[in-house]
């Protein structure tokens, strides 16, 4: 802070003419000092270096002649020359205003010898202030009140009697450039300023006192073209005034300057006016003033070497660091944006996270589907409105707890479900997703049931597996109607049964009937023989072994047949279809001789269970080979076989054909021959194969024509082997 | 009873007509037994009184075709269908298409042995009847060309005038060939005439 205040104004008076200058007048100085000791005297060239040089030669040919062994030189210098000119002692006098001697003597304790006694007509005066006026034709401006928003020019900032005293009693009055608009500019001297008021390129001009009276007698301006603002009257000063007043130029020695020299100098000055006889038009010198007014001026504008400030007000702020204060103003001004940016995002962003939440808890909870969440732990994370409805838990009484001991934790069979078996877990154990078709849940009321369910694996944003989503579905509907289809089927199936049963009976009669017909005729015989004693005992007894033997015959027929009815199990299990059809050959081989039919087996050996209810199976076989014998047997004269054969179809499945070489299904219902009601018998009920078709279809095999013919068709169907024996071998 | 009549057993189950046999036997009934209508029609059936015991249902040919096949041959036995309890319909089939009767399995042994007593009787008619036929014929093939057409003529209800005119000969002379019609014919009324030509229209 201290070292930018004190480079400030040293910057400022540096310009690269002044160091140049300087340079020349060091390289040249021992050249000068065999004849005389070269004395310079730095004069603040105010009115430019040309004017200051002529208007001060004949002081220094003075003071060459009065101090002997010297010869002192005028060294014009710029505002901005003055310090460095100083600094480096390239001067041992100063001639310069009190503003910048006064910075000087408190920088470089420069001290004043005497104070310029400048001549003022008749008059002299050691006294000066600064003069404030415009042209003489603005009406608008009279006051130093209306300088607001008016333009002023002024010579140059350090300029006292051109700038600093304007100001001065500016702020005295509580006015401020930047607070009334007033806008300074600078004419650097002071014809410049004098110039621009008179064209009317500012509103407002201030000189230093004597400026507008030297012009005007020298004929370059005309006083009645200007008016003096606040013109003071009151301190009987000879020329025309606007502000207070101030001690003129001092001259002053520097540090370094010998002592005697300086008095030397003084003295000389002193009596300039009595020892030159042409002296009287020139200023004199008198003692050196007290500069303390200059002190407080400076002190009240916070100048040099005041810029240091008692008090430092945020108008001096702003003025002084405005580069910062404008730098940290838009910092501040981005930053406020920015954060008004981030909060109006973040109440975006919010206000769409709550809408997505929104929607995302309607789409959860509006789903018929139970649907919930489980983390690593086997601990509900979510659930939704259907998951609570179907298990009769509430999301707060589920979520942080285990589901599988919630909901999961018996089979359907009743028995424990251990955790590690569950798929959920298995699911966010190997990130793989679950697809299980049928398992029971439980609900808080302790009663279970039947779900199907799908476990995904629940990935973050790394893709690293946090637990798993179950979607589930209650189908406890689905499986009453599965079972009503199923039991309608069943039903469906008994009556075709009771109906075929009914048919086979007839069959079973005419079986039965041979031998009980022929006991009751061997019977009857042997009475008739026994009344007319044409009989022996040898001859009865063998009558009476025939009639046993005919009677063990129809035993044996009705344990077949009773052997049969019992057989049906509405289960299913591993079943032999080889059994299967030498079972239903068995039942209906009668029917074969008398018809004239042969039967041709070709069942395949050691073929592997099938999972099959047997007795709906025995129904297709039978469904099948009656339809074979009624078309063989419509036209006597063709060759009736039937084929039935069993085989491997692949090495999941046992294809069951049954051929005959009846005369082939009519081609008007061949198509629909396995719809319901459809049929070529005249008082056939046309269930046989749609019941059939869709047994072996619950049955997970298809049964289907395979080919029909004028001479044969030929039906066949497939089913599955048994899983365990699928596994086994 | 009468003669060489005899019982003939078609039928496959060998207990049936062994059983059958023995009834028969206990009446006294000569039987034989056929295990087939094939092995029936293997026989010399023409020469065979009696009647036939024929089951329905058989392997090779059934009932009924051995039954159309006998319906040719006039003098061949009547036939009594046996049938099980399943074949009625066949049975009635069979009795529409000239079986005597069905017995049904298993038997009412009296009924079955009326039935067999009736065919016997009416194979005895049929075959004395046949006989008149014979000699009809016979007597009809002696007269010559001109008494068959007065005959046919005769026999057509037409009067002598008529004969006379579309045979174009005199009224005396059909008179006469009427005659000798009735007299070859060894007919002792018109009507007696009618019914010998109609018996054998018929036949």
């Amino acid at each position: 802070m201290s070292r930018r205040t004190a480079a400030a104004p040293y910057r400022r008076w540096s310009g690269r003419g002044g160091w140049l200058r300087i340079a020349v007048l060091l390289l040249f100085a021992p050249a000068m000092v065999p004849a005389d000791e070269v004395i310079r005297i730095g004069v603040l060239s105010h009115r430019g270096d040309p004017a200051t040089a002529t208007y001060w030669a004949d002081t220094a040919a003075y003071l060459s002649d009065e101090i002997p062994g010297r010869r002192f030189e005028i060294v014009p210098l710029d505002f901005d020359e003055v310090e460095p000119a100083v600094e480096s002692r390239a001067i041992h006098f100063l001639l310069v205003n009190p503003s910048i001697y006064v910075v000087m003597e408190v920088r470089h304790r420069v001290a004043r010898i005497a104070t310029l006694n400048r001549r003022v007509g008749d008059d002299f005066t050691t006294l000066f202030g600064s003069v404030v006026f415009t042209r003489a034709d603005r009406d608008d401006i009279a006051s130093f009140d209306d300088l607001r928003h008016k333009t002023i020019m002024a010579v140059d900032k350090t300029s006292l009697g051109g700038y600093q005293m304007t100001m001065y009693e500016l702020k005295s009055r509580g006015m401020g450039t930047w607070r009334d608009g007033i806008r300074i500019r600078f004419g650097g001297i002071h014809d410049n300023v004098v110039e621009a008021v008179y064209n009317g390129s500012v509103d407002v001009g201030t000189v230093r006192t004597g400026i507008l009276e030297s012009m005007d007698a020298k004929g370059k301006i005309d006083m009645a073209d200007f008016k003096i603002i606040n013109e003071r009257h009151d301190l009987a000063f000879p020329e025309k005034l606007s502000t207070r007043l101030y001690p003129e130029w001092p001259f002053s020695k520097l540090n370094h300057t010998p002592d005697g020299l300086a008095q030397a100098v003084a003295i000389a000055l002193m009596q300039m006016h009595q020892k030159s006889g042409r002296n009287d038009r020139h200023d004199r010198w008198s003692i050196p003033l007290e500069y303390q007014p200059v002190h407080d001026l400076l002190k009240a504008l916070h100048l040099p070497p005041y810029d240091h400030p008692d008090t430092f007000t945020l108008a001096d702020a702003i003025n002084k660091y405005w580069a910062g204060v404008l730098a940290s103003l838009l910092v501040f001004v981005a930053l406020m944006g920015l954060t008004i940016m981030v909060i109006r995002l973040n109440r975006a962003l919010r206000l769409s996270k709550s809408r997505l939440e929104r929607q995302h808890s309607l789409i959860l909870n509006s789903v018929a589907d139970g649907i919930y969440g489980v983390d690593l732990d086997g601990n509900s994370t979510f659930v939704n409105k259907a998951m609570e409805e179907m298990t009769g838990w509430k999301a707060e009484e589920i979520i942080g707890l285990n589901h599988h001991a919630l909901i999961h934790h018996t089979t359907a069979s009743g028995e424990p479900f251990p955790e590690a078996q569950c798929p959920v877990y298995k699911t966010y154990a190997d990130s793989k997703k679950r697809v299980v078709d049928e398992d029971v849940f439980w609900k808080k009321d302790g009663s279970s049931f039947p779900v199907t369910y799908v476990a995904t694996p629940l990935k973050d944003e790394r893709n690293r597996t946090i637990g798993s989503v179950v979607v589930f579905r209650d189908i406890s509907q689905q499986k009453r109607l599965e079972a009503n289809a199923r039991r309608h089927q069943q039903e469906l199936a008994h009556v075709t049964r009771v109906s075929t049963m009914g048919e086979m009976a007839s069959g079973i009669a005419h079986e039965l009937n041979q031998p009980l017909t022929a006991i009751s005729t061997n019977a009857l015989a042997c009475i008739r023989l026994v009344d007319a004693d044409k009989i022996n005992p040898e001859r009865i007894k063998d009558i009476l072994e025939r009639i046993n033997n005919q009677a063990q015959k129809a035993g044996g027929i009705i344990k077949q047949l009773r052997a049969f009815v019992k057989k049906g199990s509405p289960k299913k299990k591993a079943v032999d279809i080889n059994t299967v059809v030498r079972d239903v050959v068995v039942l209906i081989e009668h029917t074969f001789g008398p018809n004239d039919i042969e039967l041709k087996l070709a069942l395949a050996p050691d073929l592997p269970a099938v999972y099959a209810q047997d007795i709906l199976i025995d129904q297709v076989l039978v469904n099948l080979i009656k339809n074979s014998i009624e078309a063989m047997t419509v036209d006597e004269k063709r060759e009736k076989s039937l084929t039935i054969r069993t085989e491997m179809a692949d090495a999941k499945t046992i294809l069951v054909t049954v051929a005959d070489t009846g005369p082939g299904i009519d081609e008007e219902i061949r198509s629909a021959i396995f719809s319901p009601y459809v049929s070529d018998k005249e008082n056939g009920m046309g269930l046989g194969l749609s019941i059939s078709q869709r047994i072996i279809a619950e049955h997970g095999g298809t049964l289907y024509l395979d080919e029909t013919s004028a001479s044969g068709t030929t039906f066949k169907f497939t089913l599955p082997i048994h899983r365990e024996t699928d596994h086994g071998g | 009873m009468v003669d060489n009549s005899k019982v003939y057993i078609i039928d496959d189950a060998e207990e049936v007509r062994e059983a059958l046999a023995l009834l028969m036997e206990s009446v006294g009934i000569e039987v034989e037994l056929y295990e087939s209508a094939e092995a029936f029609l293997e026989g010399d059936h023409r020469q065979r009184e009696g009647c036939i015991l024929l089951d329905v249902r058989m392997p090779g040919m059934s009932g009924m075709e051995l039954q159309k096949e006998l319906n040719q041959y006039p003098c061949s036995p009547p036939v009594i269908i046996i049938s099980g309890h399943g074949d009625i319909p066949m049975a009635v089939q069979a009795v529409q298409a000239g079986a005597v009767n069905f017995v049904e399995k298993p038997f009412n042994e009296q009924a079955l042995l009326d039935s067999v007593h009736r065919a016997f009787k009416l194979d005895a008619e049929r075959r004395g009847k046949s006989m008149e036929i014979e000699s009809i014929k016979r007597k009809m093939a002696s007269l010559t060309p001109r008494e068959q057409e007065v005959l046919k003529a005769v026999t057509e209800g037409k009067r002598n005038k008529t004969i006379a005119i579309e045979l174009n000969i005199s009224q005396s002379t059909v008179e006469a060939h009427r005659a000798k019609v009735m007299k070859k014919m060894g007919a002792e009324s018109l009507s007696h005439l009618m019914r010998m030509v109609i018996c054998v229209e018929n036949q």
